[in-house]
């Protein structure tokens, strides 16, 4: 078999396997209940309508979640970013007893699975008796996010030439004012990136926030999406609609991210 | 320079010996700056951990103090024929993704090797199941392998290719088949870009050199791309199967780990032990069952991320 043909029946593959679905989630988001019930004509949306957007917003609580979702993941992901900067400079740039320990162990809690924690979690918010707040979300989320963000900012620190530090400390400044004035603006573009990996795991989070938070008025947005599905049946119109919605905000991010997601930097940046 | 601040001018006569003197400074410092990461590890997920490690070994009834019953639980659930089933499945589960993927993303990767016009957008296209939220994954897929309605089945019929509509996850052994192919189409593109990358950096000449002794395109693969890139490929593998093994929202949201236990995982089973039925000693003994592997290959994951790190 040549080469070529080879290329072209992968890509037209990988294309066709990547776009079928997300085509799907689109076409039956445009579609009325009526097409989707009878099963009439199912490539396309005929007629194209906007009702299922509209009853979105109208019938559900669906703006509460979002704003929910962007409450919890921009929270989490400030306190993430200022925790695990701070760990980051002194893991690369510090010497100390234990550092390289330490390093480990950040690296040992970021492999964690969730899988393996939500119950354990669940049982030390109940004894310290703060559940189902979006506060239990922003104190869990750093779990898995300040692990993460160490990790990633060690590597653009290290990128950072030690002599600028060097030459700032022998002009008298101290180590707390080389970070904040030449690290962090030179780190800033890696700042950026990490928060915004960051926003994407909370904004995409599930198995926390399904448990943690009992109270509907405060479900996040992939919570309240998988109760749209109410036994073996679903209003699959509006389901989907939320579905676009919901993903829209990861998709511009990602359109931002996706030079860093190519480098490496970024091995299992989302767990799966 | 941002430096030339009144007060941080002042010092400059100390000069080098500074350096050496604030060795102590340094450390504390350090300390302080790590404090917030070492409380966070120690208070939410170190003190979670062990407490639950307790939690396995005892029975707590709601309405009465947790009672220790020593390895009752463990015992309990290793003679459960449905605690077999999961982990069996789970080991299914997890084998069945990667290796799929694995497969995936070379093809992609090799694929996608030279660069081609379009390449970079092609690239960034493939790579969208890995942003979307799981929970919107999981939910398509459901929709998409529906009996009657879904894309899947109404085009297979109209294609000519089956009879009738699969009932994808209402059979047990499709169900566990539909499951590792939403866990499939969210996951080949890490892979194929990791693998993609790893590529890319090996050097041209080795490929031209191969050429010019007349090796085919596939030889160059098996014997020039694959080999330079096994470390790559160990490593998104043993990432992948950390988490795959404790996976959970994918099965919960297609089949809730039915029909039966056909797709249960030990995630979800603890879910149902735990969050549903309340036996929490119970739940935890379930996800302790997978902890030896977890454990193991995090081991290797470390020794080898962290030598790199140490390296540079």
């Amino acid at each position: 078999m040549s080469v070529r043909i080879f290329r072209w029946l992968v890509v037209t593959g990988l294309l066709l396997l990547v776009a079928l679905p997300l085509y799907w989630i689109l076409a039956t988001s445009f579609k009325t209940g009526r097409q989707i019930l009878m099963s009439e004509g199912v490539y396309f949306p005929r007629p194209f309508t906007l009702e299922n957007y509209l009853y979105l917003f109208e019938e559900t609580r669906f703006a509460l979640w979002l704003r929910n979702s962007a409450v919890t993941a921009i929270a989490s992901t400030l306190i993430s970013l200022a925790i695990g900067s701070a760990g980051a400079y002194a893991l690369t740039r510090l010497r100390f007893p234990g550092r390289r320990s330490f390093g480990a162990l950040v690296l040992i809690t970021y492999l964690v699975p969730p899988g393996l924690m939500f119950i354990p979690l669940y049982r030390t918010f109940i004894q310290i008796g703060y559940t189902n707040s979006l506060g239990t979300l922003i104190i869990a989320y750093p779990t898995f996010l300040v692990p993460f963000v160490t990790w990633l900012l060690m590597g653009f620190f290290r990128s950072i030439p030690r002599e600028l530090e060097e030459a700032a400390l022998v002009d008298g400044a101290t180590r707390l004012e080389t970070l904040y004035r030449i690290v962090l603006p030179l780190a800033a573009p890696g700042l950026l990136a990490a928060g915004l990996f960051c926003f994407t795991l909370s904004w995409n989070e599930f198995l926390y926030a399904l448990i943690f938070i009992a109270d509907d008025n405060l479900r996040t947005l992939p919570v309240g999406l998988s109760e749209f599905v109410v036994s073996d049946f679903a209003f699959w119109g509006q389901l989907m609609a939320a579905a676009a919605l919901a993903s829209l905000p990861v998709v511009l991010v990602y359109i931002y991210l996706h030079k860093y997601m190519v480098s490496g930097l970024t091995a299992g940046a989302v767990k799966g | 320079m941002v430096l030339t601040r009144p007060a941080a001018a002042a010092p400059r006569a100390r000069g080098l010996a500074w350096h050496h003197i604030n060795r102590v400074q340094e450390r504390l410092l350090a300390y302080a700056l790590i404090l917030p990461v070492a409380l966070l590890i120690v208070g939410l997920i170190a003190y979670p951990f062990l407490n639950a490690i307790w939690l396995s070994l005892t029975e707590k009834m709601v309405g009465y103090p947790a009672r220790f019953v020593g390895l009752n639980n463990y015992i309990a659930l290793w003679e459960s024929s449905r605690f077999r089933i999961v982990a069996w499945n789970s080991v299914v589960y997890t084998v069945g993704s990667i290796t799929t993927k694995v497969v995936i993303g070379l093809a992609m990767a090799a694929a996608l090797q030279k660069a081609v016009r379009g390449n970079q957008l092609l690239r960034g296209f493939l790579l969208l199941p890995w942003v979307i939220p799981t929970v919107v994954i999981a939910l398509t897929w459901r929709w998409l392998l529906d009996l009657y309605r879904g894309l899947v089945n109404v085009s297979l019929l109209d294609l000519g290719l089956i009879k009738a509509g699969f009932h994808w996850l209402g059979n047990p052994d499709l169900a566990m088949l539909s499951v590792i192919m939403a866990n499939v189409w969210r996951g080949f593109p890490f892979f194929g870009v990791s693998f993609l990358a790893a590529m890319q950096t090996v050097p041209q000449d080795l490929y031209d050199a191969a050429s010019v002794d007349g090796a085919s395109a596939w030889q160059q693969f098996w014997r020039i791309s694959l080999p330079s890139i096994k470390g790559v490929v160990a490593i998104v593998t043993l990432l992948s199967t950390i988490w795959t093994l404790n996976d959970f929202n994918i099965v919960y949201i297609m089949t809730r780990g039915g029909p039966g236990a056909a797709t249960h995982i030990f995630a979800t089973y603890s879910y149902e032990l735990g969050i549903q039925s309340q036996r929490w000693g119970m739940a935890m003994a379930a996800s302790m069952y997978s902890l030896p592997v977890i454990a193991l290959l995090i081991v290797f994951v470390v020794r080898y991320l962290h030598r790199d790190e140490a390296g540079s």
